[in-house]
């Protein structure tokens, strides 16, 4: 009896890991955009009493949509984990391969995991002061949007790697993308000083145009490590291109190409 | 989906008609830049058509001329980059080097004209959170000089590159000359938002 084609491919648990990517950014879109509408974030200014209110209209979807955080939120790792498995690919460093995972790890807790926390208690009881639910909603929040500055290294350090390797792993132009992700991740800094405006936590320069960029972004690298494992050949010298596809995909593929 | 779905193909060769200085990464760079400070200026002109008497009365305490030399300041650093890549192009490494010095050079007197701006603004009383014109003012100036320290980065690589016969490489003197060129693009459209427009 034959074995399935997929037990003997060498690149399954690389396929298994950009799989589980995908289901991990399909889970935070669905849980912080849609279930507990988290995502475009509550506004900076509100008062104790509409943040009451705030926390009523979205009861259940916190409790729900965080709950399935605190079960699948581990997935995240696997991103984390095949970015650094994308920089051991290449011709440098190990330093830099290692310093992006214990960033990531560790950003992930403000980053990520706060503003679950804090929302998940201030919907757990309903009933509490209105001045310590605005606690927990700026709390939320600030941890959220505020702290988008531990991830700045992070993505320099991969740059960095990128510019450097000779196996060309990843194209140039997103090592340059990762310089334009972690300027943009500067902007939101002064969310820790302005509660209206452009600047404040869910303001047009510190949210909107950030996200757009960080959506880019990320599917610009879920992409490229789709490609990446597709050249995988398990050596330690430069990666093999991919023979493009014809017709109107061509161009695409050249670009994205090394 | 495997490494035998595709064949592997050769790294294709780029005909001298379709080169451009520098690659076309870095060009992606400067494009994706264009656009997020292409955001920046239309969020700040929607809000400057909002409140016109707060924005002309912010811009009244700027001084226009410290604004046009930090301009020709950041201009002829950008003419000293282009030389030092010609020069890197026909092989006089030495005289590249020094214009790449000298472009460090302008860019630090621009960094130092940009400090002594915002002291004097500071001390004025013209902060961060007084007004709305401010918060932009401070706000992309001050993200404009992040990209100048980055700058300085790219350009000590650019130094460190022409200094070794070994190391040399063209097309990494054109992408730091592109950058460089960059930050001075940004500047000039900054300026002439802040300063000019009225």
């Amino acid at each position: 009896m034959r074995r399935p084609a997929l037990l003997d491919d060498p690149k399954r648990e690389l396929w298994l890991a950009w799989y589980a990517t995908i289901a991990f950014y399909t889970l935070y879109t669905v849980v912080f955009f849609i279930i507990t509408r988290t995502q475009p974030p509550g506004k900076a200014w509100y008062t104790p009493t509409q943040v009451v209110g705030w926390f009523a209209s979205r009861h259940e979807g916190l409790l729900i949509g965080f709950g399935l955080i605190f079960i699948l939120g581990g997935l995240s790792a696997t991103s984390i984990a095949l970015i650094t498995y994308s920089i051991r690919r290449m011709s440098v460093s190990r330093v830099f391969a290692y310093s992006y995972l214990i960033i990531y790890a560790v950003s992930a807790v403000p980053g990520f995991l706060f503003i679950c926390v804090a929302m998940t208690v201030g919907a757990f009881r309903p009933g509490r002061d209105p001045e310590i639910l605005r606690w927990i909603y700026d709390l939320g929040f600030l941890s959220f949007s505020g702290t988008m500055g531990v991830f700045l290294i992070g993505s320099l350090i991969w740059m960095v790697a990128i510019l450097l390797d000779k196996n060309r792993v990843f194209p140039a132009w997103f090592g340059y993308l990762n310089l334009c992700n972690a300027l943009t991740e500067v902007v939101v800094a002064p969310s820790w000083i302005f509660h209206t405006g452009v600047f404040a936590w869910n303001g047009v320069i510190a949210w909107w145009i950030n996200v757009v960029v960080f959506g880019l972004y990320t599917g610009a690298f879920i992409f490229l490590l789709r490609n990446m494992i597709l050249r995988e050949d398990f050596g330690t010298g430069p990666l093999p291109d991919l023979l493009p596809p014809e017709g109107r995909g061509r161009m695409l593929a050249e670009f994205m190409s090394p | 989906m495997t490494t035998t779905e595709r064949a592997v193909s050769p790294v294709p060769e780029q005909s001298p008609s379709e080169h451009v200085p520098g690659g076309r990464d870095i060009w992606f760079f400067v494009l994706f830049e264009s656009l997020a400070f292409t955001a920046y200026f239309c969020v700040y002109l929607f809000n400057r058509t909002q409140h016109e008497q707060v924005f002309l009365l912010g811009q009244s305490h700027l001084l226009l001329w410290l604004g046009v030399l930090e301009t020709i300041v950041l201009l002829t650093s950008s003419w000293a980059v282009a030389s030092c890549v010609q020069d890197a192009r026909a092989g006089r490494y030495d005289a590249s080097k020094r214009e790449a010095l000298l472009t460090a050079g302008f860019g630090a007197l621009f960094l130092v004209l940009k400090v002594i701006e915002w002291v004097r603004l500071i001390h004025a009383g013209h902060t961060f959170t007084s007004s709305e014109f401010f918060q932009y003012f401070f706000f992309l100036t001050v993200i404009h000089c992040i990209h100048l320290l980055i700058g300085f980065v790219v350009l000590g690589v650019l130094w460190y590159q022409l200094s070794d016969q070994k190391r040399r490489s063209q097309p990494t003197v054109e992408i730091c000359a592109t950058y460089w060129h960059s930050v001075d693009f940004f500047w000039v459209l900054i300026f002439a938002l802040l300063y000019v427009v009225r």
